[in-house]
């Protein structure tokens, strides 16, 4: 788990151990912060940050793409966390009940190329989206225009919702 | 899974109600501030939905 501003690990063994070592804590006399290691060697004993946050936040975005809100649960942003996954599934699961299209890749037109990237947005619901259509699409009904409708505004949200999460992540307003 | 039917301003409701709340929840911090733009976006969405609708109608038959 990340630490949403500094990139340091949420919880961490040395940290807690510099805190009792600055208490005095233990059989250690009062004067032993003189005795302690010098400066220079206990800031190279800190724990490094070991994520760089571009690379945070491309894990993050990565995270939020293939289950929506996961991005931002992983910034301890719980709400908007739930939120997103509330939102994006519920729209996956009313698009497939609706039994709209779920594009499949390397469509034969601009049209299907694009509703395969809109689907595809939704990361793993996308399969979901393809497992709860059992009988498959029907859009020869409004329903089912609808549905096809719904399924891609579910991608397209939780794309959204990413690139958020990513805003997030590199410490920038959102 | 069991077909789902709805009519045309149904339809319209439910993707309302739900990307308002998404947007609500994403595009502002405040409770309040939060309910006050979910509000104003579903507002928008069925407004202009049915405006468009009724600027279809002549060309629809």
């Amino acid at each position: 788990m990340f630490e949403e501003r500094t990139g340091r690990p949420a919880t961490g063994e040395a940290s807690k151990g510099q805190r009792l070592e600055r208490s005095g804590g233990g059989a250690a006399p009062p004067n032993a912060e003189s005795s302690v290691l010098p400066a220079s060697e206990t800031a190279a004993s800190e724990p490094p940050n070991r994520v760089p946050p571009a690379a945070r936040a491309l894990a993050v975005v990565l995270a939020g793409w293939l289950l929506p809100g996961l991005g931002h649960a992983l910034l301890r942003m719980w709400g908007r966390a739930l939120a997103i996954f509330l939102t994006v599934g519920f729209l996956v699961y009313l698009g497939a009940g609706m039994r709209g299209n779920v594009f499949e890749p390397g469509g034969d037109d601009a049209f299907a190329r694009l509703g395969y990237i809109a689907d595809a947005g939704t990361g793993s619901l996308y399969f979901l989206a393809r497992t709860l259509e059992v009988e498959g699409s029907d859009v020869s009904h409004a329903d089912g225009d609808y549905g096809t409708r719904f399924l891609a505004t579910a991608g397209v949200l939780n794309l959204l919702a990413a690139l958020h999460a990513y805003e997030a992540a590199r410490g920038r307003k959102a | 899974m069991v077909p789902l039917h709805f009519s045309h301003f149904q339809a319209l409701l439910l993707f309302a109600l739900i990307i308002s709340l998404a947007f609500g929840t994403l595009g502002r911090r405040k409770p309040i501030e939060r309910v006050k733009y979910a509000a104003w976006s579903f507002a928008m969405f069925v407004l202009v939905g049915i405006a468009l609708g009724w600027l279809m109608y002549p060309f629809s038959r």
